[in-house]
């Protein structure tokens, strides 16, 4: 087993999760890259780092986070940094969303709960360090129509940040959130553009933003930022402050 | 192992987590942990890991919820020992 400090990425196949996987392998990290459905582009993206490995489950699903983290005992034995990067997201707005839909978005909630739980008691804990970084939204602040349970599941993770960071009190544990704004990926590709042309008057830098310049802020909270705890950091070129 | 060595074992850990000396001194198998010994509920995970690291064993959570006497955690970590 390697002494690299492994890095857990989840939704880490695709868009920023992606970026992370790679920047933080070139911080020195041997990176755990989750995937739920996206076997193909993790196979790709795991030829490109090396030392990676692929780790596959739903994390709504307790008895596959119960796995998850038996599998990454096994493989790697340690995970000093977990990056809470998995989403879900249905565009509808509320009157024509199901309930079905909803929960399928609030799931996650839920799974970064469990996930992050059994990260800390089986790993972090017992190392008595270690940097939760989640990703969450500028969304979550602002509000968007049409991401109800989305937004609900982000402003949640920030909070999730806040009490958590506290409930870590004593320990050498750091909990960070970071919120992007609009960010160029498969998920703002399915935007109208109407709506991508609305969101880019919000935004001072008159651009969206790239999966590596969030990876950027992700990797100094992982790396870094010895004492940046609680906080949730916006990368969002101006559009909103906090 | 012994139960005795068990015993000894666990409340070795316990101790400097315990915040009532008096009820450390007459420590039994029905003392409570956190009504007695008054051990921080927020610190009983750190027991919990350095139970698994002294005996070598691994704790779930549902088993944690089953312990509240030291005579609990001496029967749960003897039946992982086997």
């Amino acid at each position: 087993m390697s002494d690299a400090p492994v890095a857990l990425v989840t939704g880490g196949a695709t868009g920023i999760g992606a970026a992370c996987a790679r920047r933080l392998a070139a911080e020195g990290f041997r990176v755990a890259v989750h995937y739920r459905s996206s076997a193909a582009k993790a196979e790709a993206l795991l030829k490109e780092i090396p030392g990676a490995f692929g780790v596959q489950a739903d994390l709504t699903v307790a008895a596959e986070v119960d796995a998850l983290i038996k599998e990454l005992k096994a493989e790697a034995g340690r995970v000093d940094v977990l990056v809470n990067n998995a989403g879900y997201n249905v565009n509808a707005p509320m009157l024509s969303m199901s309930l079905d839909q909803y929960d399928a978005v609030s799931a996650m909630a839920r799974g970064t709960w469990y996930l992050s739980k059994g990260i800390l008691r089986r790993f972090m804990l017992r190392a008595k360090s270690g940097r939760i970084v989640n990703i969450s939204s500028v969304v979550g602040h602002t509000g968007n129509p049409g991401q109800i349970p989305y937004t609900m599941v982000k402003a949640g993770l920030d909070a999730f940040t806040k009490s958590l960071a506290q409930e870590m009190s004593g320990r050498e544990i750091l909990v960070n959130a970071v919120a992007p704004g609009f960010i160029d990926t498969e998920m703002t590709e399915e935007l109208p553009s109407e709506v991508k042309d609305a969101i880019l008057a919000r935004i001072p830098q008159g651009r969206m933003g790239n999966a590596d310049e969030v990876a950027d802020v992700v990797a100094f909270l992982a790396t870094r930022g010895h004492y940046v705890n609680g906080s949730v950091l916006h990368v969002n070129g101006g559009m909103y402050g906090g | 192992m012994e139960q005795s060595q068990v015993m000894e074992g666990v409340v070795k850990i316990l101790t400097p987590w315990v915040k009532n000396d008096e009820a450390l001194q007459a420590v039994s198998l029905e003392t409570n942990i956190l009504d007695d010994l008054k051990v921080n509920s927020a610190r009983l995970v750190d027991v919990v890991i350095a139970f698994e690291d002294e005996f070598d064993i691994e704790i779930d959570d549902e088993d944690v919820d089953t312990v509240n006497t030291v005579g609990d955690a001496v029967q749960l970590i003897s039946s992982k020992l086997g």
